[in-house]
Parts: structure tokens; C-alpha cells; sequence
């Protein structure tokens, strides 16, 4: 019951930081790709320093054991990414 | 408190504010509860689920049973979540609005047509959850989550998405590029 409702907590303000950036209106998205709005990169990256950041950090305490939850597969990554891609310039999600 | 109110009530913030937003939100969700944040692995989950009320045998593989658990998972929850929080920032700004095809943009470029906007985000998304399958993940699932943990997986994705994604713009937009 507890984990359930800290998921719907985060993801409460996952959803308010999102919709408070613009990310969640086509333009966005798609704008990111034709290099006229690179809001898409100022979130993603400003989340990933203050998130690499508070991590490494916990993790330095002994607070968290951080692991890689993703394995490593050249092919599979990129080619993941590489159809991702078009459907995301498609949809604008 | 009077400038806290105004925060909350404005339409947008900077991509900055917000994103670093995110970026606690990962660290907290990390520390407190174990759990990672993702998007796409939700709807496999619930599709797994789906799929064994219709054939349990088609769901007794490998995949359902263990890459992708089907059922309602915590990142099922996590969605309704990010539902109701995009909702209540909308609402609060009262830019909340029901609309078929809201975008300016895309109404620009493919016309008021409201199933044209719903037959690309459909297939768009089917092509989108289909990468994310096979990568590991989404843009949060594996480009925020992975990336905050250094995982080479996340930088390798994010690679690929650029690439393909300024490709197909550059083919959509190839007139008004």
C-alpha cells in the first residue's frame, strides 16, 4: 500500500515538472529535432547533472547502493533508439 | 507564500527549474522507495496482463515472467501518477482544456484534421514502444534513469534517438524545415 502510493506521488511530480516544462505538447518534441527549441535538452540534461549528482552523492554516503539497472548491449541499444526515434518525431511524445 | 502561489499557478517554467525538478524526484524515488522511474515498461506490463486474461498460454514466456512482469506494476502506478500530476499543473494554471488536436504546429503542417493527429500518434507510438523494447527502455526509463547511474546503455540510446529523430523531421518538415 505504501509503495503504491509513493508511486503515485512521484509520479505526481514527474507529471507537474513535465507538463510545467511544455513536454507534453507536440511542438516540443518535434521542435527539439529541427534544432528551434531545444527545451527537450535543457529538462533531460538539467535532470540527469542534479540526478547524477544527488546519487553519487548518496551512494559515496553508503545511503544507496547504485547499480547500473540497464545492461550494456551495443546493437540493441542503438537500434532501440534508432526506431525510438522516428516514432517519437512521428508522434511528439 | 503569495509568491510560492504564483509559482504553482504559472502556465510554464524553465526547462532548468523543471528538469532539475526531475532530477530530485529520480534521487528521492532511488532512495525512499528502490524503484526506478520509466514510462514505456507500463504498458507492457499492462499489455501482459491483458494477454494473459485472453491466453494465459502466449503470456507463460520468458519475457512476461521475468524482463517484463505482466499486471499492474509500481510503474503502473507511477503513470496514474504522472497523470494526475500534469493534470492538476494544468488545472492550476487553468490552461486546462479538452481539445482533439491542440498543437498550432501540427495543425500548421498536416491540417485541422483530427485523425490525422490520432493515426500518427498511434502508429508513431506503436514504433516508439516498439524501440523501447528492444533498447531496454524509454526517454525515462533508460535515458534519465540509466543515465543518472552512468549505465553506458542510456548514452548509447540517446545516440540513436537524436540520429533517427532528425532524420524523420528533416523527411516531415522537409519544406518548412
Amino acid at each position: 500500500m505504501n509503495d503504491i502510493l509513493a508511486a503515485i506521488l512521484i509520479g505526481f511530480a514527474f507529471g507537474w515538472s513535465l507538463r510545467k516544462s511544455g513536454l507534453t505538447k507536440y511542438h516540443k518534441i518535434v521542435n527539439v529535432f529541427r534544432f528551434t527549441d531545444l527545451t527537450v535538452l535543457k529538462y533531460m540534461l538539467s535532470a540527469l547533472v542534479v540526478g547524477m549528482t544527488g546519487l553519487f552523492l548518496l551512494d559515496g554516503m553508503d545511503a544507496i547502493k547504485l547499480a547500473v539497472s540497464t545492461p550494456t548491449y551495443m546493437a540493441g541499444n542503438l537500434i532501440g533508439g534508432l526506431i525510438f526515434g522516428g516514432g517519437m518525431a512521428l508522434a511528439g511524445f | 507564500m503569495k509568491w510560492i502561489i504564483a509559482q504553482l499557478r504559472k502556465e510554464s517554467w524553465s526547462p532548468y527549474t523543471s528538469g532539475a525538478m526531475l532530477g530530485l524526484v529520480v534521487v528521492f524515488s532511488v532512495w525512499l522507495t528502490g524503484h526506478s522511474l520509466g514510462a514505456s515498461g507500463s504498458f507492457e506490463n499492462v499489455a501482459g496482463g491483458l494477454l494473459k486474461v485472453i491466453s494465459p498460454q502466449a503470456a507463460d514466456t520468458l519475457y512476461w515472467k521475468h524482463i517484463m512482469p505482466a499486471g499492474i506494476s509500481w510503474q503502473v502506478y507511477l503513470l496514474i501518477g504522472v497523470f494526475l500530476g500534469s493534470l492538476a499543473a494544468s488545472l492550476l494554471s487553468s490552461s486546462f482544456k479538452l481539445s482533439a488536436n491542440p498543437d498550432f504546429q501540427w495543425r500548421a503542417v498536416w491540417g485541422p484534421q483530427a485523425w490525422k493527429r490520432w493515426l500518427a500518434a498511434f502508429v508513431g507510438a506503436i514504433i516508439l514502444e516498439y524501440g523501447a523494447g528492444i533498447a531496454g527502455g524509454c526517454t525515462s526509463g533508460l535515458a534519465i534513469s540509466g543515465g543518472v547511474a552512468l549505465a553506458p546503455a542510456a548514452f548509447i540510446f540517446i545516440t540513436g534517438m537524436f540520429i533517427s529523430g532528425i532524420l524523420v523531421t528533416m523527411l516531415i518538415y522537409r519544406r518548412k524545415f
